[in-house]
């Protein structure tokens, strides 16, 4: 190729894709437009330009092969694919020019081209007015042929040239326009094929990146199920170790209770000089606390205090007060032995307490005096309690006289700061028995509607046989309890003190130290303690 | 006012006493309630209170501190808590704590008539 050719401007070039609508709409009357472009077409040009992003990039092989193919095939020595920027020409691919990257956008020349739809040959360029003051024909290249091809999208918009340049005047034929305009238009499939990679990787790069994001939010929601699950199974386990922990409570409870229960209850009655002892305690829930309480401890030398009583209500609360009520009525006999003394004692000590005026209990309390022949004088004092009964050989034939022993006047102990008590005294000799309980036993259910009460006790009591043993006047109260069709349903505790006949002595006194007997009944616990 | 498993309790204004029907079983389980409604009661302002206890069957040491409870109320209020028609057992119990000598008692009139 090239060949020398008549100069001819204006010749129509090919373009790829279909005519431009923008640029055709403003036909140029000259092969040079106006001084500056339609700013409209301008800003979507440029728009273009961007869109394509080949500004500033780095060289690359096709497009300088194809700079290279032009100057082969026009035989010159310079061929570039410039873009036109706002401001400058930048030089996409260079041949014959090393170095130079961008040239101002003067008029004339490139800047020219993207404002026509066709090549534009400038022959001689010193024959033109615009081109001959271009700085490429002015300054030391001294261009004398200029050729262009514009680079034209799909859609209308030029982005730039591909150009030939030589330092001598040139002719171009028509074929050679052609072929420029092809070169034009392989860089603009060229600049397509970059646009779509760029798109293609940029798609890629966004799938991937949506694909990790949707990855990362199905792992924190995976992550989040996870820790809602572990939440869910550390609560499950919570609930279940609060299950253990109640079950554990209550069956500490229980233990304690028991516990409470016994070491309120006197661990065995004393070996008393003279006297039989006997005591019982049915629990009638092995879960509560019950409030009843009694002892036999020494005073001094000589006297012996006993005591049985009972807390109103039940629990915890009711055992503290149980306990005060016993360590209080020990130390108060050791202060002041008199019953009257030491029960007034225990009301002041039960209304100073945290639970005054919610918390009280009656007792009897009695003092034991030996008399020296085998009898024992004794002085009962009560608060509130239901008698003791007091059993006295009847006439020599066996059987047994029952006296109800009621100091009268005696009030609960504990709810009232005037509170008085009463007290009186009798004598146990020898044959005579003494029982005290709590009204567990009294209130009893006989059957329907019916209790056994004090009546129905004292009945009881007088079928015995003369003389009265405590161990067995005890033993003999447990199996009337057990012979109630419901059994008693409250606590019931008992203490008998008998004094046993000269000689006979069947449950000496000088025996040894009491026995405890612990047995399993439907209902309960029990506790048998007597003194054999 | 309260009705907890076997009582019932009810209330009305004779003159410047409240009394109080009392009716049912008294005990572990009810005895809370009735401590707590006659209580309610006095605070409101009945100060003085007669307790009719004709219709109760059943009345166990709980009840019996339900009773002291109201009583140190009524004391502490200004005002004063009876008793009526006392069932004898439970007249019985009261005798046996000395409850009977701070707890007035009225025979059946003395609570019944204009209430």
């Amino acid at each position: 190729m090239p060949q020398q050719a008549s100069a001819h401007h204006g010749v129509s070039g090919r373009v790829n894709g279909p005519a431009p609508a923008r640029a055709a709409s403003a036909p140029s009357p000259s092969p040079y437009p106006g001084p500056g472009p339609d700013p409209e077409v301008e800003s979507g040009r440029l728009a273009a330009v961007r869109r394509y992003e080949i500004l500033d990039t780095p060289p690359d092989g096709a497009f300088d092969r194809i700079a290279g193919l032009a100057a082969r095939l026009f035989d010159v020595p310079v061929a570039t694919v410039a873009i036109v920027d706002v401001d400058r020409v930048w030089f996409k691919a260079v041949h014959g020019l090393e170095g130079v990257t961008q040239i101002g956008r003067g008029p004339g020349l490139c800047a020219s081209t993207v404002l026509r739809d066709e090549a534009l040959v400038i022959p001689d360029t010193l024959l033109d007015p615009l081109a001959s003051t271009n700085p490429l024909v002015t300054g030391p290249m001294g261009v004398r042929f200029y050729a262009a091809a514009p680079i034209v999208t799909s859609d209308g918009y030029r982005l730039g040239t591909v150009n030939i340049l030589d330092t001598r005047p040139r002719v171009l034929t028509e074929e050679d326009v052609a072929t420029l305009t092809d070169l034009a238009g392989i860089v603009m499939d060229e600049l397509e094929l970059r646009l779509s990679a760029i798109r293609t990787v940029r798609d890629e790069r966004e799938r991937r990146e949506a694909e990790r994001r949707h990855a990362e939010q199905e792992r924190r929601r995976a992550e989040r199920e996870r820790a809602a699950r572990e939440r869910e199974r550390a609560e499950r386990e919570r609930e279940q170790a609060a299950r253990e922990r109640a079950e554990r409570d209550r069956a500490a409870l229980a233990s304690f209770a028991s516990t409470l229960q016994r070491t309120l209850l006197p661990p065995a009655l004393p070996a008393v000089p003279g006297l039989e002892l006997a005591c019982h305690y049915h629990a009638a829930s092995a879960d509560d606390v019950g409030g009843d309480f009694y002892d036999v401890f020494p005073v001094d030398d000589t006297r012996w205090a006993f005591f049985l009583g009972d807390v109103c209500g039940k629990g915890v609360q009711a055992a503290t007060v149980t306990s005060l009520a016993r360590n209080t009525l020990r130390a108060a006999a050791h202060h002041d032995a008199d019953p009257l003394a030491v029960l007034g004692m225990l009301n002041t000590a039960l209304l100073a307490d945290v639970w005054a005026g919610r918390r009280y209990c009656t007792a009897l309390f009695g003092l034991l005096t030996p008399d020296g022949d085998g009898t024992f004088s004794v002085t009962l004092a009560s608060g509130g309690h239901p008698p003791a009964y007091r059993l006295r050989p009847d006439g020599g034939h066996g059987g047994v006289r029952v006296d109800a022993v009621r100091p009268e006047g005696g009030m609960l102990i504990g709810a009232l700061p005037e509170a008085r008590f009463a007290a009186t005294a009798f004598r146990l000799r020898p044959g005579d028995g003494l029982l005290l309980y709590s009204d567990g036993l009294t209130e009893a259910a006989t059957g329907p509607g019916t209790l056994l009460g004090e009546e129905g006790l004292a009945a009881f009591l007088a079928g015995r046989a003369a003389p009265v043993g405590a161990a067995e006047l005890v033993r003999d109260t447990v199996g009337l309890l057990h012979s109630l069709p419901e059994g008693p349903r409250d606590d019931v505790a008992l203490l008998a003190l008998s004094v046993p006949l000269p000689g006979a002595a069947p449950h000496g006194t000088e025996a040894a130290a009491p026995t405890t007997a612990a047995r399993e009944t439907d209902d309960g616990e029990e506790h048998d303690r007597r003194d054999r | 006012m309260t009705d907890d498993f076997d009582l019932t309790v009810e209330h009305a204004r004779d003159g410047d006493r409240t009394v109080v029907r009392v009716a049912g079983d008294v005990d572990l389980t009810t005895a809370p309630g009735l401590r707590a409604g006659v209580i309610d009661l006095i605070e409101a302002g009945h100060r003085d209170v007669v307790m009719d206890m004709s219709k109760v069957r059943f009345c166990d040491s709980t009840g019996l501190s339900a009773l002291i409870g109201i009583w140190h109320h009524a004391r502490q209020a200004g005002g004063a808590l009876g008793l009526a028609v006392v069932p004898g057992r439970l007249q019985r119990m009261l005798s046996m704590t000395g409850l009977d000598t701070v707890l007035p008692t009225y025979p059946a009139d003395a609570a019944g008539s204009r209430g």
